[in-house]
């Protein structure tokens, strides 16, 4: 019973770092339908800011997230008034152009990322890097406990900006009908520059915590991003509830294969791919479309 | 009070063209409709007169200026509104949201709160609504929170696409009166409907639209009683 809750808990740990690094995508999928493939090169990139940060100014790689978001919301902002905004328009479906855009601008993140810090794995170390808590019977690194407690907050800040502010209705209303949000006023350019802004941010946040876990070189986050795939696939790619959902899922299955089965972890990539396949066949839609199918079927009865 | 002149505008979708050399004209605080069947080429009108798509020839004047080619958003700050066919409300956004977002231009925004005063007057049931997801409406309601919706804008044109689809009678009845007392408070209508009889009890003047053209026009009253309008679209037989 007691191992059972600690893997809970496990779960929702890391749900909490996998929902921050999949609403990125979310976001800019939302109300601009294409897929930024260049998120994991994001996340990279803010992982050796952020590390230059601190060996630098001797920056607390947490604390240089006020100064790492804002930074790349601004980079986001400048990559779609250059890049993005010329790609075609209005499709319902990630054009091949786009596709193609974000994949190049990948490679180039990471070529850049070789040229600038070499292909030499680094790490950031803190005080608090080897420092844990015990918490039921196990023990959890503080820099783990640290990247959930900020996943929270900035989930929860981006969920009230959602909500509350008509910027943030916004890219609500484009993302549920684009037609209806222009026919009110909406300025769709402007809306769409804010998504990638908002969405690269999130990358950021993602990578820059995901630095204080992991070491790193210009290669990392592919598996990052195959993994915030699987949770917006599972999620249903629209609902903010779906995203955390999704996160949720996905680090129960893992943790519960890592507790209960003799599966080694190096599989746990596998497992997530593997998941993304099922569902994909099963539940095109995500999870909250057939949870919702199963519930009407159940009224009709 | 506003005018609208639309001058021989052609449009296409890729290479297809939709509509022909249109020409007519709201005056202001009119009520025009324009009726006509199915792929007459109405809503590509509508929705090329809200910036949702671009006129490849012709003027449209708004107040005297030309408007065409500019950006929906553009066009909802002037005064140009359109409620959508079908309501396309955003149905994960509370009524409040729904309405509030109507209210989006700066101008609008300022005034949010007597224009929702105002809506909520003429459509009591919203205001029983205001938190409710706008996807748990019934189809009278959503129509009703679109044109909400629309009037949170603050237009001084407003065109509205199919209001009365798929909507019971009596709701038909009160969607009409709904916007005789829009007319009324000074707002110019642009009217497209398929409940033909309706809509020309209502319309100063109307026009008739076959295959992307412009084929009869007149007031209401008179194209009620025009032979061809009666054979096409209020179900006469021919003799």
């Amino acid at each position: 019973m007691e191992r059972l809750a600690s893997v809970l808990l496990s779960s929702v740990l890391s749900a909490g770092l996998y929902a921050t690094m999949a609403y990125g995508l979310a976001v800019i999928y939302g109300v601009m339908r294409i897929i930024n493939l260049a998120h994991a090169g994001l996340m990279m990139l803010a992982a050796y800011v952020t590390l230059a940060l601190n060996t630098r100014f001797g920056l607390d790689p947490f604390l240089s997230l006020l100064v790492v978001a804002p930074l790349f919301f601004c980079f986001g902002v400048l990559l779609d008034l250059t890049l993005i905004r010329r790609l075609p328009q209005g499709g319902n479906a990630p054009s091949m152009q786009s596709l193609l855009l974000l994949f190049g601008l990948w490679l180039v993140l990471q070529n850049l990322a070789y040229v600038v810090w070499g292909g030499d794995t680094q790490a950031i170390l803190t005080p608090y890097t080897m420092s844990s808590v015990p918490l039921l019977g196990e023990r959890y690194g503080v820099p783990l406990l640290l990247v959930f407690g900020v996943s929270v907050l900035s989930l929860l800040g981006l969920n009230f900006m959602l909500r509350r502010s008509f910027l943030g209705r916004a890219i609500r209303a484009v993302t549920q009908n684009r037609d209806a949000a222009l026919l009110s006023g909406v300025n769709a350019a402007r809306i769409s520059a804010v998504a990638f802004g908002l969405g690269t941010a999130f990358a950021a946040i993602a990578g820059t915590m995901l630095s204080t876990l992991y070491a790193f070189t210009p290669d990392f986050g592919r598996s990052f991003l195959l993994k915030a795939f699987c949770i917006i696939v599972l999620g249903g790619l629209e609902s903010f509830t779906g995203v955390a959902i999704g996160a949720l899922v996905l680090a129960l299955i893992e943790n519960l294969m890592a507790a209960y089965t003799s599966i080694p972890t190096s599989f746990q990539d596998a497992i997530s791919f593997s998941l993304l396949v099922l569902v994909l066949v099963v539940a095109p839609t995500g999870l909250p479309a057939l949870f919702r199918s199963f519930s009407r079927r159940a009224v009709a009865r | 009070m506003s005018s609208l002149r639309v001058e021989a505008i052609d449009v296409f979708y890729g290479d297809v063209q939709a509509v022909w050399n249109i020409s007519f004209q709201v005056e202001a605080g009119e009520i025009v409709t324009l009726v006509g069947a199915n792929g007459a080429g109405k809503t590509t009108t509508l929705r090329t007169l809200a910036g949702l798509l671009r006129p490849r020839a012709g003027h449209i004047l708004f107040d005297g200026k030309d408007v065409a080619g500019l950006p929906a958003n553009e066009l909802v700050a002037r005064g140009i509104v359109l409620i959508p066919e079908a309501r396309q409300l955003w149905p994960g956004m509370s009524v409040r949201d729904n309405l509030e977002m109507g209210a989006y231009t700066r101008a609008a925004r300022a005034e949010r709160h007597r224009t929702m005063q105002s809506v909520l007057e003429m459509f009591p049931i919203l205001q029983k609504r205001l938190t409710q997801n706008a996807g748990t409406l019934s189809g009278g309601e959503q129509q009703m929170c679109a044109i909400g919706r629309g009037l949170m804008a603050r237009p001084r044109l407003l065109m509205l696409d199919e209001p009365a689809l798929g909507l019971a009678p009596m709701l038909v009845r009160q969607v009409f009166a709904a916007l005789k007392e829009i007319n009324g408070r000074g707002v110019t209508l642009l009217l497209v409907e398929q409940n033909v009889q309706h809509a020309l009890r209502l319309a100063h003047r109307a026009y008739v639209l076959e295959t992307g053209r412009v084929t009869l026009e007149g007031t209401g009253a008179a194209l009620m009683d025009d032979a061809r309008v009666r054979q096409r679209f209020l179900g006469e037989a021919g003799l």
